[in-house]
């Protein structure tokens, strides 16, 4: 959620040609890269006059060198592939089985009833928690971190989509049936877009969560990714790598929460949305 | 946004008696602990895999007895208080303080953004160098995450208080602080809140994990020790605990709090605000 | 690019707003992230042909080869060699693996690596 200023209708005329100045700007282009800038030369400051020792802080040029040893060997992008692909699959297979789950139960105002605290309750043990009993079941393995982090996402997911789709006016539905349509057309036409806003918060709420109890899943079961990766750099005292670690986690998820999730988000608020923004 | 916030009141069905509506939500539990307790019947799994349901009361009751559990919960609790009290103070007073200036808020908006993405756990193998293994740890992993969801929230609040109202203190001869304690603060207290809320719920979550990791008592501990000797009817007596105090939490802490101080100063809760 | 004053307002069709921001924050996104998961994959697969000696191209049945590095690596790097073949120690340098029975499907894929120098037959 960004609390910059007033509602950002972005002032351009709609017929801008999309480009690298466009994507610059777009971006936020300096105000984003200024306070960065800043926190890196406070960073280098503390570094330096604090004379801390490089098993406590490196440098910010002993981070670029640490990245850029990183990157050049391999060794970055395979870390990053496989907590990106461990989401990625994770979140597939959580909206694949949420959706319909949440749906199931949302058109029926007593399963909905029924299961509602069912499921904050389930909220409340975050996956993170299961975690022991996961590597009891299925071993340090990536099943484990999928299992887990499959937990993490679904039950947000289903949740939303049950209210998602009690929050659609009977009208709606009636209407269509008066006209004849069919349960399909009626999922289709009625449910599914109505629902969609709140499906979507509940993905983004869920990756919220979902992107957390991975990295912490991956520095317990050590089997690759991320958190594999600043989690073993701690066994061998390499700062500049937990670092590293740290600020790549930290991008990606800006990358998927702001670039992907949110924008689509917007769209389908903005197409379907009944919620008030 | 909490899942606690979108909470939808349904109306009982005249076709359904009052008592039977509001004994449905315990339906699901019940069938859970039905079909627990027919798998292992039928199935007889190993101990270690699936405990019988009553192994876990069993524990439950044992360790409640001889104060074992209490200790644990009061471990995690009080990390918890801790490290979340720190946050929603320094969360609430930075946020007023960036929230009240535009351009401080435009600034640090990126920075909050991106500490928010690796809020919790991340900073863990860092700050072991920091703070060793232990309470303080937990502690810091807890502000962290309570900090910047409380921020990011005070700050959204303070700027949406309608400059017309702050006008119209000012206009009557109020100060910048009066205008802050009677028009601001009550305006901006449901996105406070909200991002309390959302905090703590992340907080928590963040705390098991930390312990998990590394803690010399706690929750987390307790049930991260007991998958070293496959105990499994601990793990999955911890990980219910862990649950109930979380909805225990919001139900009755959290949710009267909002209650209290929103419907007294008569104000709308956005129900979709996110954080 | 204003409509003519008496044209009826244009509804933002889907199609539309796919092309605006938010279509184009996710197209960035998604180019972002399919680079970081396959990139360096791809990039060694493109350059494939240039790491393997040519008397090791069309191999037809298992070789012992060795694997060169131009850089010092870590237990990273000598896991992921190690699974291609029996590691039978290194050859002089830290950066140089000795592999036997290299199948040639293993051997197309340690081609592939981004970050091998080249492979050699051994003597």
């Amino acid at each position: 959620m960004s609390f910059a200023t007033a509602p950002s209708v972005a002032a351009k005329s709609p017929g801008s040609v999309s480009g690298i100045g466009d994507a610059w700007q777009m971006l936020g282009g300096l105000k984003i890269l200024l306070p960065f800038a800043v926190l890196v030369a406070i960073w280098w400051a503390i570094k330096a006059a604090g004379d801390i020792p490089d098993n406590l802080l490196v440098s910010p040029l002993q981070a670029w060198n640490a990245f850029v040893h990183l990157v050049t060997y391999g060794v970055m992008a395979e870390y990053a592939s496989t907590s990106l692909t461990m989401l990625g699959i994770a979140a597939f297979i959580s909206m694949a089985a949420g959706v319909p789950i949440g749906f199931a139960v949302g058109v029926n105002r007593y399963a909905a009833h029924a299961l509602e605290g069912f499921l904050r309750f389930l909220q409340g043990i975050s996956g993170i928690a299961w975690l022991p009993l996961a590597i009891i079941w299925f071993g340090f393995s990536h099943t484990t971190t999928l299992v887990i982090v499959i937990y993490t996402l679904i039950v947000p997911i289903i949740f939303n989509t049950m209210i998602g789709v009690r929050a659609i006016p009977e009208g709606y539905a009636l209407a269509l049936r008066s006209l004849g349509a069919g349960r399909l057309r009626l999922i289709l036409d009625v449910y599914l877009p109505g629902a969609l806003p709140s499906i979507v918060v509940g993905l983004r709420l869920g990756m919220g969560y979902g992107w957390r109890a991975l990295i912490a899943a991956e520095m317990l079961v050590r089997k690759g990714g991320l958190g594999d990766l600043i989690f073993g750099a701690r066994t061998f005292g390499q700062i500049d790598r937990i670092m590293v670690g740290m600020i790549v986690i930290g991008c990606l998820y800006i990358v998927v929460d702001r670039l992907i999730i949110q924008p689509i988000e917007n769209l389908t608020v903005a197409r379907w949305g009944l919620l008030q923004r | 946004m909490s899942l606690q916030t979108t909470m939808i009141r349904l109306p009982a069905l005249p076709g359904v008696s009052g008592l039977a509506w509001r004994l449905l939500p315990a339906l699901p539990f019940v069938l859970v602990l039905v079909a627990w307790t027919l798998f292992w019947a039928v199935f007889h799994p190993n101990k270690a895999t699936l405990p019988p349901v009553s192994d876990v009361v069993e524990v439950v009751w044992a360790r409640m007895r001889d104060g074992e559990l209490p200790a644990q919960i009061a471990a995690s609790l009080t990390r918890l208080c801790l490290g979340a009290g720190v946050g929603i103070l320094t969360g609430i007073v930075g946020g007023f303080i960036a929230g009240l200036n535009r351009n401080v808020a435009e600034f640090l908006n990126p920075l909050v953004v991106f500490f928010n993405a690796i809020s919790g756990i991340v900073w863990l193998p860092l700050m072991i160098g920091w703070l060793g293994i232990g309470t303080a740890l937990a502690v810091f992993v807890i502000w962290n995450t309570v900090f910047f969801i409380v921020f990011q929230n005070t700050v959204l609040g303070v700027q949406l208080v309608p400059e017309v109202l702050e006008q119209g203190v000012r206009a009557l001869g109020g100060g910048r602080l009066e205008t802050i304690r009677s028009v601001i603060l009550p305006g901006a207290l449901p996105y406070i809140l909200t991002g309390v809320r959302s905090g703590l719920g992340f907080g928590w979550r963040a705390l098991i994990a930390a312990e998990l990791v590394g803690a010399p008592d706690g929750l987390g501990q307790m049930i991260f020790a007991a998958a070293d000797y496959h105990r499994s009817d601990i793990i999955i007596a911890g990980c219910l605990i862990i649950g109930t105090i979380a909805i225990a939490m919001d139900r009755w802490l959290l949710i009267p709090i909002e209650r209290r101080t929103i419907a007294r100063w008569g104000l709308v809760l956005d129900a979709t605000r996110k954080s | 690019m204003s409509a003519p004053a008496d044209a009826a307002p244009r509804r933002e069709t889907s199609s539309r707003r796919l092309l605006g921001r938010d279509g184009r924050k996710i197209l960035i996104g998604i180019v972002l992230i399919v680079m970081v998961v396959f990139g360096q994959k791809l990039y060694g697969m493109a350059t494939a042909a240039g790491r393997l000696d040519p008397s090791l191209r069309d191999a037809a049945e298992p070789r012992n080869v060795i694997v060169v590095l131009d850089f010092m690596p870590d237990r990273f790097h000598n896991e992921r060699i190690a699974a291609y073949g029996t590691f039978a120690g290194r050859d002089g340098a830290l950066n140089r693996y000795r592999l036997r029975g290299v199948t040639p499907e293993n051997l197309r894929q340690l081609a592939a690596i981004p970050w091998v120098a080249h492979i050699e037959p051994m003597r």
